[in-house]
């Protein structure tokens, strides 16, 4: 549940637009970032802040895709797959995510600490193969850079 | 040649405002701030500075279709969702020199008047958009932001709204939409958005690389600016090259450089005992030009010439060890998953092509698919309801025809040729 600054805060940031609604996408990340996904709950809380429906935000949930409706890992890996990428061996790289974490791709590592998923081009087309963990860029990726993200994400939920 | 642009972009980290002054920054606010609005239209009117989003709409054009009369409230809107793949020069400017960004909204919002503007950044970016956050607000600080600019009576609020991910947000409607808090579908236009934008007020949409001109050619002229230009072309570019080449890279390069020097001499040329095939002058959305198109300037008309377009000009390399076919299928994929969904020759036409492109490419073709996609292509690009499809449909539809002698060795010897044969 929200806390009474954590609401304050939205109410703050969505006062800011001339309407409500403008504030559901701030809201929707500022819940995900706290819930890791949006589960229904967070609707519910994001419905009474930003006057919409919790149908209206689940169409907003499901268009955006870096909204995250089901559970995802505590980091979520994105490699891009777009075509720089893809050139430079994406296929091979999600293929290889998908051996190392054991779970098909935007499944939760059965430790809970990863989710890997395909994404568009993240604007790294210079550095491809690349990828974004959490919101952090890498460039130059192979199977073993791969293999050290992933071990090191592992460990860091360990830890 | 002197850098513009990025002339920021070789130190370690974005200046901080004292830095960004110290180099001249925040000038060209202040001589904006003195200045006619109508007199600054006109000198980047004699620039013919375009859109660098990919659309390439004359900019001096757009501001006066909205025109000096506007009602108020007016909204300014940087687009910041560089999306395109092959594209990564917005980026660049957002990540390395961050006041620029602030100084360019700043200097266009005084000449548009506009009352507030926003900032809408690609939710990838979330690292850019918080640097560029600490920039307004540091700025804000100095009274460069807010109220009663420099003591100048102008007053202009900036918010950077981060966005949660979608290209088609990048299509100026659909940002909006965005922006409001709804799916980011297109609209309809008519309206167009200088005349009802956002909250039907008129609102102007500028791609970020586009606006960080500005406040230089208002400092320095357009005859200056006109100078930097080459083969035809005004100002300087950031230009980059990706795919198959050695060096991929971006570069801030005189406007019409030509496409042999930026893959040969900037990117290093095709990878080590490969040639070049073909490559997308601008981004993913453009079609396939050829090595008999590398003396081709790199601006606007010149690759409209050719019957391709110049876009975002981001340069994607094919060379000679990848099927062109699986770089065809790795260009529509993007697509079909970016397709709003909203219309339906879009949302079910691309996947249709998809299928048909993978089933070749995995030997199992029939004579005739060839053929049918090209009439696909030619019926879901004007059937569509935004730019979106016809922008898939441009690499697709020129690569179907450019290579058509590989698909047809797909179809007849049922396997792809490059398999195995590296």
């Amino acid at each position: 549940m929200l806390t009474d600054h954590e609401r304050s805060h939205l109410q703050e940031h969505i006062a800011r637009y001339p309407e409500k609604r403008a504030g559901a996408i701030y809201t929707l990340q500022f819940l995900q970032q706290k819930y890791r996904y949006l589960p229904d709950e967070a609707l519910a809380e994001a419905s009474e802040l930003c006057g919409l429906s919790a149908t209206q935000l689940d169409e907003l949930a499901t268009f955006y895709t870096l909204l995250l409706r089901r559970p995802a890992g505590r980091t979520v890996v994105r490699i891009c797959d777009s075509i720089a990428c893809h050139l430079a061996g994406a296929p091979a790289l999600l293929a290889e995510a998908e051996r190392l974490t054991g779970v098909p791709l935007g499944g939760v590592s059965e430790d809970g600490s990863i989710t890997v998923m395909p994404h568009v081009c993240l604007g790294l087309c210079d550095q491809a193969p690349a990828a974004l963990a959490g919101e952090r860029a890498l460039g130059g990726l192979d199977q073993s850079s791969l293999g050290e993200l992933l071990a090191s994400l592992q460990t860091e939920a360990e830890g | 040649m002197e850098l513009v642009l990025s002339r920021n972009f070789h130190l370690p980290r974005p200046p901080a405002l004292a830095e960004y002054r110290a180099g001249g920054g925040y000038e060209a606010l202040t001589i904006a701030l003195g200045q006619d609005p109508e007199a600054m239209i006109e000198m980047v009117d004699k620039t013919g500075l375009r859109g660098y989003g990919g659309a390439g709409f004359p900019l001096a054009r757009k501001w006066r279709a909205r025109g000096a009369n506007a009602p108020h409230p007016r909204y300014l809107v940087m687009n910041v969702d560089e999306t395109e793949p092959g594209s990564f020069k917005d980026r660049q400017l957002l990540y390395r020199d961050p006041h620029q960004v602030v100084e360019a909204v700043l200097v266009t919002g005084f000449i548009e008047q506009a009352d507030h503007a926003y900032v809408f950044v690609r939710g990838e970016y979330a690292e850019g958009a918080r640097r560029l956050e600490q920039a307004v607000a540091e700025a804000r600080e100095a009274g460069l932001v807010g109220r009663n600019i420099l003591g100048a009576g102008f007053d202009l609020d900036i918010d950077v709204h981060l966005s949660a991910g979608r290209y088609i947000c990048g299509e100026e409607t659909a940002l909006l939409n965005a922006l409001e808090g709804r799916r980011g579908n297109p609209r309809a236009k008519p309206p167009m958005p200088f005349e009802k934008g956002l909250w039907g007020a008129p609102t102007l949409v500028h791609n970020i690389e586009t606006l960080c001109h500005v406040p230089h050619i208002v400092s320095r002229g357009p005859d200056w600016f006109n100078g930097q230009g080459v083969n035809g072309g005004h100002g300087t570019k950031l230009f980059s090259v990706c795919g198959e080449v050695q060096r991929p890279g971006f570069w801030e390069l005189p406007m019409g450089t030509t496409a042999r020097e930026l893959i040969y001499e900037h990117a290093g040329g095709p990878l080590d005992g490969q040639d070049l095939v073909a490559f997308l002058p601008g981004g993913a959305s453009t079609a396939f030009l050829l090595p008999e198109h590398l003396d081709t300037p790199m601006q606007f008309d010149a690759v409209a010439s050719t019957g391709s377009r110049f876009g975002t000009c981001g340069i994607i390399a094919l060379g000679s060890a990848t099927c062109p076919l699986d770089f065809l299928i790795g260009i529509n994929k993007f697509f079909v998953r970016e397709s709003c969904g909203f219309c339906t020759p879009c949302r079910d036409g691309l996947p249709y092509l998809h299928s048909l492109m993978e089933r070749i490419e995995a030997g199992q073709g029939k004579p005739g698919d060839r053929e049918l996609m090209l009439e696909l292509c030619a019926k879901i690009a004007p059937n569509s309801f935004c730019a979106f499809a016809p922008g898939a449909i441009m690499p697709l539809e020129s690569g179907l025809k450019v290579f058509a002698d590989v698909i047809q060795e797909h179809i007849e010897h049922g396997a792809c040729p490059y398999r195995g044969a590296h």
